[in-house]
């Protein structure tokens, strides 16, 4: 154990960024997650990210289409950047009110959303190149390359987003949970939810151009949903979910760069057994208590 | 200009509402004095939940006019319970969170939550509920805190949407002769629609008929001594309470 801790702190020159990266997204994810979860909308995560990845793919498309510099700011990571998140903004706002007049569930909407914005991602950088390889290493992850920018982004919108939940947990939770009754308290819920699916969507969008796919989406929802079966509260749940995060992801780190796996995917592995895990003692509790 | 204590705290002026294009109700128009029990009875599908969302504010009125007397009913002294809590059971929460979120809206200090807590479960029958999971209540438990949700803004005004379906009948006794004791005491004017006509009939000052897009209004002994509510609820005369005022209306007939 010690060996391992040890060689993990040997790579922090090489790799810092990219673990502070990885562990601002997963703590941010995890926070916001937990509307997603009390919302009961697992899968929106999976459809917000592939939206921002046709973000990215648009944008790739865009400087292959007209030629553009290399070293312009329409090839450079802070354009694929605005992509992203203007995507996943989108793809927010869609899935949260889109449906409604027309007599849709959301489940199809979001499935609608997720199969078109993963077919022409593919279709878009099929003929790009690098085009292809960079939208593949997006849908498989990986949080290796992120920058002293990214992390400095990607910390503040961690604070940020923890300082208005805290000062707004009563009213988001209501909207969330009980629209009705929200609405009957004065509250003006389209606005609320709004700002909820903007918030949702640019935090998805700057995770997703640095950590790929399977980790914002997985980071989104397996924390929340881990918490969930460990707190009374669902105040205890955003307290709760962050930590959990930070702790999975921390040691899966240390773990890839023992065994040389990729991070994003040991992170993903070890939250979902966590949470299997939580599944069977909760299982095993009931069984006991008939 | 002074304000008389009877002043009306709601007024409808000629109210029309609607679900898009669907006229719901029409020509709306009646007001609610402190201290009356207004319920708002009708078939289903006859409006009377439209008519509660108008006054709440939940639908846009298309025509006319709904004044609420804000400054003896600020928003913040309405409590609304609805018909069943949205809240998922798949969620965790206990009591005390449920409830507080009723304070969504209002000023209340932190320090004083616990306080209001307290009264509003014990208002309803669920004093040192607080740490209770809210999924291992039962269904009576779970209206109770839907109306400990609303009480908990300490309102003025409380406008109930059929609470008491589901509930076994010393349950609907409870939750009425609770609001019955509070209106008594001056501190809430109802706004109730049901579905339950003997319980309506038995504790309504006031009666709300809501009927082919129409809604007649009025003290309760005039709406029940009319042909035209006998003839709308016809089971009505069956039941103990409807029985005397049918034969009051055959006397004055």
């Amino acid at each position: 154990m010690s060996d391992m801790i040890r060689e993990f702190i040997d790579s922090w020159f090489l790799f810092s960024n990219s673990y502070i990266a990885g562990w601002c997204i997963a703590a941010m994810l995890a926070l916001i997650g937990v509307i997603v979860v009390a919302r009961d909308q697992i899968f929106i995560g999976a459809a917000i990210s592939q939206s921002a990845t046709c973000g990215i793919a648009l944008g790739l498309w865009l400087a292959n289409a007209f030629a553009l510099a290399e070293d312009s700011w329409w090839t450079s990571r802070a354009f694929h950047g605005v992509m992203s998140g203007t995507f996943a903004v989108l793809a927010a706002l869609l899935t949260s009110f889109a449906g409604r007049s027309w007599r849709e569930t959301h489940e199809s909407i979001t499935g609608w959303l997720f199969l078109f914005t993963g077919g022409a991602s593919i279709l878009l950088v099929a003929h790009t190149p690098h085009g292809l390889e960079e939208v593949h290493r997006l849908m498989a992850s990986s949080i290796i390359g992120a920058t002293m920018e990214d992390t400095i982004v990607l910390a503040s919108a961690l604070a940020l987003s923890a300082f208005v939940l805290w000062r707004s947990y009563r009213p988001v939770l209501l909207v969330v949970t009980d629209p009705e009754m929200a609405r009957a308290n004065g509250l003006r819920v389209p606005l609320w939810e709004a700002g909820i699916a903007i918030g949702i969507g640019l935090l998805i969008g700057l995770a997703l151009r640095v950590s790929g796919m399977t980790y914002t989406f997985a980071c989104l929802v397996l924390p929340a949903l881990i918490a969930k079966h460990m707190c009374r509260e669902i105040r205890g749940v955003f307290l709760a979910a962050p930590p959990l995060a930070l702790v999975a992801s921390f040691l899966a780190f240390l773990l890839a760069h023992r065994y040389d796996a990729p991070p994003a995917q040991v992170t993903v592995v070890l939250l979902s057994l966590a949470l299997a895990a939580v599944w069977l003692v909760r299982f095993a509790r009931g069984m006991l208590s008939r | 200009m002074a304000r008389d204590a009877q002043d009306p705290l709601v007024r409808l002026r000629d109210v029309a509402l609607s679900y898009g294009r669907q006229p719901v109700l029409d020509g709306v128009s009646f007001a609610i004095r402190p201290g009356e029990f207004w319920f708002v009875l009708g078939p289903n599908g006859s409006g009377k939940s439209t008519l509660l969302k108008g006054i709440l504010g939940m639908l846009p009125v298309r025509g006319g006019e709904v004044s609420i007397d804000a400054a003896r009913v600020p928003r913040e002294r309405i409590g609304f319970v609805p018909q069943r809590g949205e809240f998922k059971d798949t969620l965790p929460t206990t009591v005390r969170e449920f409830v507080t979120l009723g304070l969504v809206g209002c000023r209340v200090q932190k320090s004083d939550e616990p306080r209001h807590l307290a009264w509003a479960l014990e208002r309803v029958g669920l004093a040192g509920f607080e740490r209770r999971d809210y999924a291992a209540l039962s269904f009576g438990q779970r209206q109770r805190t839907l109306l400990a949700r609303a009480l908990i803004r300490r309102p003025s005004l409380i406008v109930l949407d059929e609470p008491t379906s589901g509930l076994d009948p010393q349950a609907q006794r409870d939750f009425l002769g609770m609001l019955a004791e509070m209106t008594r005491a001056g501190q809430l004017t109802v706004l109730f629609v049901t579905h339950q006509l003997p319980m309506a009939i038995e504790c309504a000052t006031h009666l709300a008929v809501v009927h082919g897009g129409r809604v007649r209004t009025g003290e309760r002994r005039e709406i029940v001594a009319s042909r035209e509510f006998w003839e709308l609820f016809p089971a009505a005369l069956d039941s103990p309470a409807g029985a005397p005022a049918a034969a009051g209306e055959a006397a004055a007939t």
